[in-house]
C-alpha cells in the first residue's frame, strides 16, 4: 500500500505538470491589441514581399508585375529582404495564405528574419485586351507582437482613361499601363516613407458616388476614432472574390481617411478560420460576440456585394452594387447600414466624358463616400 | 368663348356663329380629354394594394426579423437583393430595429425550418423565440427584370410582404407594389427605363410608405 507521503509527492508532481501545461498554453489565448510600438514613417525599413495574389479571377503575369513592382520600391530607397530567405521562410512556416499575415507570422517574421514590414500585394483586375486594365491594392504591415498596417493604397487604370486629343495619350500596351499603375504606388509609398501625407484629398462626385441609403444610430460617438475589423464580404456576384476585394476596399480607404483604426485583415481571417466561423448568409450576432472576444476592435464591418463587374476591351460599363453594416461592440448591435450602386456610365452624355472604366475606382469612391457616413 | 370669336375675327377678319364657336370649344374639350386619357394609358405599371390590422398597435413593434424573400423571377438572387434593400430601407427609417440577415440564418438553421421564405406559424413562433423579434417579415419577388414589348425594354418589379406579429401569430400588415415597366418615353425613344436598382429602391419606398400611414 501507499503511503500518505508517496500520495502527497505524486499530487504534488501532478499539480507542478498542471501548472506548467497552463503556463504554455497562455500565448495563443491572448486578446490582440493594437498598443504596441511599429516602425515610424521615416524610418529605414527592411521589407519582406510577400508573392502577389491574384484576386482578378483570370491569368495575370504574376511574375512580371512582382519583378516590376520590386525594381521600383527599391528605388524608393525600400531595403528587400532576400528572395532565397523569404523562400526559406515560407518554406519552414509552410505559408499559403498571402493575401493578408496574422499574429503568429508576423511575430516570427520580425524574430527570424529581421524584416520589419510585409509588403501585402492584390492584383484585382489584369486584362491585356486592348485598351488594356489593371487595378492593384498594396498595403505595408508592420511584423512583431501587433502587426498593423502602416501604409496602404491602390489603383485602378484603363488604357482609354484619358484618351486626349485624336486618341494620342491612349495606351494600348499592358506593361506601359502596369508601369504607370506601379509608379503611382511607388510614388505613394515613397511619401510615406519620407514622413509625408501620402493621401490626396478627393475631388469625387459626392451626389455620384454618395449612398443611395444609409443608415447611423445616435449611439455612435461623433468624432471617435473607431478600431475596425473588416471581415470578407458576402459575395453574391458573379465575380470571383469580389467579397475579399470590396473589403480590402473598405481597409483601404478607412486607412486614406484616417478616422478609424483598422485591424489587420490577416489578423481577422486567422480568427474566423480558428474559431470556424462560416458566415452563411453575412455575419451573425453570435460570430460578433465570438470576434469581439478576441480582438480588440469597436467595431465588425461586413456586408454583400451583390454585382462587381469589370469588363473587357470596350464595350461594356463598370458596375458595383453593395451593402455594409457595421456591429458595435457594447450595443452588439447594428450601428451602421449602407445600400450604394453605380454604374461607370452613370451621368455621363457627352463623349464619354467622366466615364469610369474600372470598378476598382468607382468602388473606391463609393467605399469612401459609404465611410463619411459612418464617420460624420 | 368670346375670346376665340374675337381670336377668329382678328385673324380671318369676319365674324363667327355663337353655334359654331361651342362646337370647336367642344371639340377641343373633347382632344384635350382623349389625350388626357391615352397619356394614362401609357404610364408605366406602378399599383399598390395593403392590408393594415386595425387592432394592432404597430409601435410595440420594436423588432423585426426580415425572412429571406421568396423567388418567382428567372432572374437568380432577386430575393436576395430586394430583401437586402428592404432590410436596409426599413432600419434606415429609424421606427424599428431590423436584424442582420447573419442572425436570421442562423435562427433560421436552430429553428430548423424546411423552407424559411413560406415558413409556418409553427416554425415563426420558435424562431421568434431564438431571435427574440417583435414580428417577422417574409416576402415574395414575384418579377424582377427586363420586360420586352415590340423593340423596346424596360425593368420591371413585383413585389409583395407581409408582417406576422409572433404574440398572436397573425398576419398583420401586408403590402404589394410593382413599378417600372414600358413607358411612352421608352417607347418614342428607346431609353431602355430606369436602372433595376432604382426601380426595386422604388417599390421598397411605396411598400414602406404604407407600413408608415
Amino acid at each position: 500500500m501507499f503511503s500518505i507521503n508517496f500520495s502527497c509527492k505524486i499530487v504534488i508532481c501532478l499539480l507542478i505538470l498542471l501548472v506548467c501545461l497552463s503556463g504554455c498554453s497562455a500565448t495563443n489565448n491572448q486578446t490582440i491589441s493594437l498598443t504596441d510600438e511599429h516602425p515610424p514613417p521615416g524610418k529605414k525599413l527592411l521589407v519582406a514581399v510577400l508573392p502577389l495574389t491574384n484576386l482578378s479571377s483570370t491569368p495575370a503575369p504574376l511574375d512580371e508585375i512582382s519583378q516590376l513592382l520590386l525594381g521600383i520600391f527599391k528605388q524608393q530607397g525600400l531595403d528587400i529582404l532576400p528572395a532565397q530567405t523569404l523562400e526559406s521562410f515560407i518554406e519552414k512556416h509552410r505559408i499559403r495564405y498571402a493575401g493578408g499575415i496574422d499574429e503568429t507570422t508576423a511575430r516570427d517574421f520580425r524574430y527570424e528574419t529581421g524584416a520589419d514590414a510585409v509588403l501585402i500585394t492584390s492584383v484585382e483586375l489584369y486584362s491585356d485586351v486592348p485598351p488594356p486594365k489593371i487595378a492593384l491594392t498594396c498595403r505595408l504591415v508592420s511584423t512583431g507582437n501587433n502587426p498593423k498596417i502602416l501604409w496602404m493604397d491602390g489603383v485602378g487604370l484603363a488604357g482609354d482613361d484619358s484618351l486626349g486629343i485624336l486618341e494620342l495619350s491612349l495606351i494600348e500596351d499592358p506593361r506601359e499601363l502596369l508601369e504607370k499603375a506601379l509608379s503611382q504606388l511607388s510614388t505613394s509609398l515613397g511619401n510615406y516613407l519620407a514622413g509625408k501625407s501620402y493621401w490626396t484629398d478627393s475631388q469625387r462626385d459626392i451626389v455620384k458616388f454618395w449612398p443611395k441609403r444609409f443608415y447611423r444610430s445616435p449611439i455612435l460617438e461623433r468624432e471617435w476614432k473607431y478600431t475596425v475589423a473588416v471581415v470578407p464580404f458576402f459575395n453574391l456576384s458573379e465575380r470571383r472574390y469580389a467579397g475579399e476585394i470590396i473589403a480590402l476596399n473598405f481597409v483601404e480607404q478607412m486607412m486614406i481617411q484616417r478616422k478609424f483604426s483598422v485591424i489587420e485583415p490577416g489578423i481577422v481571417r486567422q480568427l474566423l478560420l480558428e474559431m470556424r466561423i462560416i458566415m452563411d448568409d453575412g455575419i451573425s450576432l453570435a460570430d460578433a460576440h465570438a470576434l469581439f472576444s478576441k480582438l480588440n476592435a469597436d467595431l465588425i464591418l461586413a456586408g454583400k456585394i451583390f454585382d462587381y463587374q469589370d469588363y473587357p476591351g470596350t464595350s461594356g460599363k463598370a458596375k458595383v452594387d453593395f451593402s455594409a453594416l457595421a456591429i458595435e461592440r457594447r450595443s452588439r448591435e447594428v450601428v451602421w447600414v449602407c445600400q450604394s450602386h453605380n454604374e461607370g456610365d452613370y451621368g455621363v452624355f457627352f463623349f464619354d466624358w467622366g466615364q469610369i472604366n474600372t470598378a476598382h475606382v468607382m468602388a473606391s469612391e463609393m467605399v469612401a463616400s459609404a465611410l463619411e457616413t459612418l464617420a460624420e | 368663348m368670346l375670346w376665340l370669336k374675337q381670336l377668329y375675327h382678328s385673324l380671318f377678319g369676319k365674324e363667327i356663329s355663337m353655334i359654331r364657336v361651342i362646337k370647336v370649344a367642344y371639340l377641343k374639350k373633347l382632344v384635350v380629354s382623349l389625350l388626357i386619357v391615352f397619356l394614362l394609358g401609357c404610364a408605366p405599371g406602378s399599383t399598390l394594394t395593403y392590408y393594415h390590422d386595425p387592432s394592432m398597435d404597430f409601435a410595440a413593434v420594436r423588432s423585426v426579423a426580415v425572412m429571406p424573400f421568396e423567388n418567382l423571377s428567372r432572374e437568380q438572387n432577386a430575393g436576395e437583393r430586394v430583401r437586402d434593400v428592404f432590410a436596409n430601407s426599413l432600419l434606415s427609417t429609424g421606427a424599428v430595429y431590423v436584424i442582420p440577415s447573419g442572425e436570421v440564418s442562423r435562427g433560421i438553421a436552430r429553428a430548423g425550418m424546411v423552407n424559411p421564405a413560406v415558413p409556418s406559424m409553427e416554425e415563426i413562433g420558435k424562431f421568434a423565440g431564438i431571435i427574440r423579434v417583435d414580428a417577422v417579415i417574409t416576402g415574395t419577388v414575384t418579377e424582377y427584370g427586363q420586360v420586352r414589348s415590340g423593340n423596346t425594354t424596360a425593368n420591371v418589379i413585383s413585389m409583395n410582404v407581409q408582417m406576422i406579429e409572433v404574440q398572436a401569430l397573425r398576419t398583420v400588415w401586408t403590402a404589394s407594389a410593382t413599378k417600372g415597366g414600358i413607358s411612352i418615353w421608352d417607347r418614342l425613344f428607346g431609353a431602355g427605363g430606369e436602372p433595376m436598382n432604382d426601380v426595386t429602391m422604388a417599390a421598397v419606398n411605396d411598400v414602406l410608405n404604407k407600413l408608415f400611414m
